[in-house]
């Protein structure tokens, strides 16, 4: 019973979207979506941030109690969330203000520094890891080497028919590749879509009774 | 014979920090020597340029700019909203902004204030209409098919939608024709699979280096209409710009903003592959610091008649030189350009066609990409000469 | 000294100690990520609450009396009690109602990503090209059917699949390099240009 009702919620509501697709009826393009549908979603919306609160704060209480390793760096966690938190409930999220201040010199350059690391982890990968070992390793590499040097400018200067040859991998064999596996793709995701709508794929649902 | 095998052995093992060293200086050496370059433009950034460009100046035409992401891919899809947003302002299309993710709010209005700046006249809720942070991506795409001032409801500051002077004209997709979606994980998806069959939506995207190559069956089935592939695309849009829309001519007064009929007159030119290709394109797309402006005598001739009042001093600060005329910006003292007004001295400047720093930022990135990707390839080449002389002097060993 | 250059600079302390992973684990690496962590939930927190519960459920229920709206208000909530051990199952209706949309996802779905690729694949083939595109789509799609034994003729038609995917891996990897490359360049930019103003 405490699977049955959602699952059914799930089949018929889904229903009612297949048909949504194709016609273009006052009571679905109107009564359904513009009535029910997006008012419902915007007004549901909001909590599941909370569901992010709640579990990092209790993952890093945990840690914290349990001195667990690094426990310490765990009140660093609780500083940003709450001072981030008070700064824009109370000082507002506009412009100039402390909570906008913090995001953006503070949260902004850390993410795109995080991210800036792969640099150089990849560089140290391609000196240490990758091997022309097989012809379809040879093949690979070749290819990417000269996309790579296509990219630039200096590329130019080597030769005048790197940029057209770079673009004729990517327009030829690469769409190619990329369109057979994107079709298998496409083809497996519609198939799970369509195995939740009709009820045989529940694990979104979560196990339990 | 020892030795030589622990030399190979060495460079095998080699500490990962020495590679971050060189790899740390092979940015930053290009990045502080700045040199000029060519990016060469691709079809998939032209054929967004010349959908963009077909808008200027209509009423009944915008641009939607989707900013889904946040600030770690930054450094690559920044110049591109930055790119297209000078477009837009330069050649008067109506552009909209939105993200569905809230990290992606403070990147929209960090990209236009730095690019308003260059542009006072243009004004929020007039040429541009910012709808800050929304969520619910899937509903607001669908919603906007049917009716875009009562799905999106404010705007940023608040003020009510159908109340704005941008919104004359904008019903739908019919009027909002192109959506441009920046993104370091989706590229366009929402759009692409509703929006595109269910109202006709052209889609194009800026997106990251990494996911460009899985792009292509989409531009090929037009279901893309254009894309910009990372820096290198910002790169190309950049240029792109600076030649057509940023471009003035010497002989045209842009005093003038309308024509007799009341029509709006346009700055810059059309896109034109054949501009492209010509050599004088090379000077519009310097990206060391230009102080000097060069005109042929004709153009200078021109120039200054659009000046009667300060013909004299504009003509005094002409220098020959071989068959130009050569007009040196550092030179001008402050008296003078007090004396020939902020407007004519704005005007000479542009036709040095020095671009600022935050319109080529893409482009002296990309000068830093050549050397890393250079040495990228030095590294795969080196490390398989070492692996594979020592693989070898290990079977002879054997 | 300007608060710009002062933001600037607390920027670039920020961004020096996530470099700093690079020489090794640190007490400042550890400090700015669980800083980096908390900072993006508490941003998340308020904007979701200016931005969405502010106008889609405040607004419409207490100031225009749209008492329904309580219905999907409850429903969001319910999300909260995925950590009850009893009444954890209720969580599954607002999960339910989310799912619903995979209804349209899959006439749609199909319409974008496969028909119209599959149109595209079958184009008349009037170019060498179009030709090579047409024997690369097939084969890839070949080569992960596993039903039929990749012997023979049939192999070796196949095998061009795995050619045709290694060209496109090397192009992928590629442009990934660029990427990467491209992100790092944007930080050392913020560092010389913005903080120490070395770049015009």
């Amino acid at each position: 019973m405490k699977k049955t009702i959602p699952l059914l919620i799930v089949i018929v509501g889904g229903i009612i979207w297949v048909l949504w697709a194709f016609s273009p009826h006052y009571l679905l393009q109107e009564v359904f979506y513009n009535k029910f549908y997006l008012p419902w979603s915007y007004a549901s919306a909001p909590f599941a941030m909370l569901l992010g609160v709640m579990s990092l704060s209790m993952m890093h209480s945990n840690k914290i109690k349990r001195r667990a390793p690094k426990w310490q760096y765990s009140y660093f966690f609780f500083a940003g969330f709450i001072i981030t938190a008070l700064a824009g409930f109370i000082g507002g999220t506009q412009k100039g203000g402390v909570f906008m201040w913090m995001f953006e010199n503070m949260q902004m350059p850390m993410s795109a520094t995080m991210f800036s690391l792969l640099a150089f982890y990849m560089a140290s990968a391609a000196y240490k890891a990758f091997r022309a070992r097989s012809p379809e390793a040879t093949v690979l590499l070749v290819a990417a080497i000269v996309v790579m040097l296509a990219q630039v400018p200096l590329g130019m200067k080597i030769s005048k028919h790197l940029p057209t040859i770079s673009q004729w991998i990517l327009d030829v064999p690469n769409l190619a590749s990329k369109r057979g596996i994107m079709l298998g793709v496409g083809l497996g995701s519609v198939a799970t879509s369509l195995k939740i709508l009709l009820g045989i794929e529940r694990s979104y649902l979560g196990g339990g009774d | 014979m020892a030795e030589k095998m622990s030399f190979f052995e060495r460079i095998q093992r080699l500490d990962r920090r020495y590679i971050y060293i060189v790899v740390a200086l092979a940015i930053i050496i290009p990045l502080m020597v700045p040199y000029n370059s060519d990016n060469v433009t691709t079809p998939s950034t032209e054929n967004l340029y010349q959908m963009i460009d077909s808008f200027a100046g209509r009423e009944d035409r915008a641009v939607l700019l989707s900013f889904y992401h946040d600030a770690s891919t930054m450094p690559e899809l920044y110049p591109m909203e930055v790119a297209i947003l000078r477009h837009c302002f330069e050649r008067n299309v109506k552009v909209f902004t939105l993200t569905w993710s809230p990290s992606g709010a403070p990147i929209i209005d960090y990209a236009i204030n730095n690019v308003k700046e260059e542009f006072p006249d243009i004004k929020s809720g007039v040429d541009y209409c910012n709808f800050g942070y929304k969520p619910q991506a899937f509903a607001m795409v669908i919603g906007m098919g049917d009716n875009i001032a009562n799905t999106m409801n404010t705007d940023a500051e608040g003020r009510k939608l159908e109340n704005l002077e941008i919104m004359k004209g904008i019903t739908n997709y019919n009027e909002l024709n192109l959506v441009v979606e920046f993104s370091g994980s989706t590229a366009g998806m929402t759009w692409i699979t509703y929006a595109r069959p269910k109202f006709g939506l052209n889609v194009a995207v800026g997106v990251t280096a990494v996911m460009a190559a899985d792009q292509y069956p989409y531009l090929q089935s037009g279901q893309m209409i254009g894309m910009l592939a990372g820096l290198k695309g910002a790169a190309e849009y950049e240029k792109l710009v600076d030649v057509f829309a940023g471009y003035r001519d010497p002989a045209i007064d842009y005093r003038i903003k309308t024509d007799e009929t009341g029509k709006k007159l346009l700055a810059g030119r059309p896109f034109g592959r054949e501009i492209l290709q010509d050599e004088s394109t090379k000077k519009l797309i310097n990206i060391t610091t230009q102080t000097k402006a060069e005109f042929t005598k004709e153009d200078f001739s021109a120039f200054v008649s659009k000046y009667p009042e300060q013909m004299s001093l504009l003509q005094g600060l002409g220098k020959p030189e071989a068959d130009k005329i050569v007009v040196d910006i550092n030179a001008i003292s402050p008296e003078q350009r007090k004396a020939m007004g902020e407007l004519t001295y704005l005007d000479l400047k542009k036709m040095s066609r020095d671009i600022p720093y935050k319109f080529k930022v893409a482009r002296i990135g990309m000068n830093a990409q050549s050397v890393a990707h250079i040495m990228i390839i030095l590294f795969i080449v080196l490390g398989n000469v070492g692996y594979f002389i020592q693989k070898a002097k290990q079977a002879k060993v054997k | 000294m300007s608060f710009e250059m002062m933001s600037n600079l607390v920027g670039a302390f920020f961004t020096l100690c996530i470099f700093s992973f690079l020489y090794k684990d640190n007490p400042f690496y550890q400090m700015a990520e669980q800083l980096l962590v908390g900072i993006s939930l508490g941003y998340g927190l308020v904007l979701t609450y200016t931005r969405v519960f502010i106008p889609y459920v405040y607004q419409p229920i207490i100031l225009k009396h749209q008492w329904v709206l309580i219905f999907p208000a409850i429903l969001g909530m319910l999300y909260l009690l995925r950590f009850s051990r009893k009444l954890g199952w209720l969580s599954r209706y607002p999960i339910a109602f989310s799912m619903m949309a995979v209804g349209a996802s899959v006439p749609m779905g199909i319409h974008a990503t496969i028909l119209v690729q599959m149109r595209q694949a079958m184009v008349p083939i009037e170019t060498f090209n179009l030709f090579l595109i047409f024997i690369g789509t097939i084969a890839v799609l070949l080569y992960f059917f596993f039903s039929k034994a990749h012997t023979g003729v049939y192999g070796k038609f196949v095998d061009f699949g795995k050619w045709y995917m290694m060209i496109g891996f090397g192009a992928s990897f590629g442009l990934t390099v660029m990427a990467r490359i491209s992100l790092l360049i944007g930080r050392i930019q913020f560092l010389v240009n913005d903080v120490l103003g070395l770049l015009k």
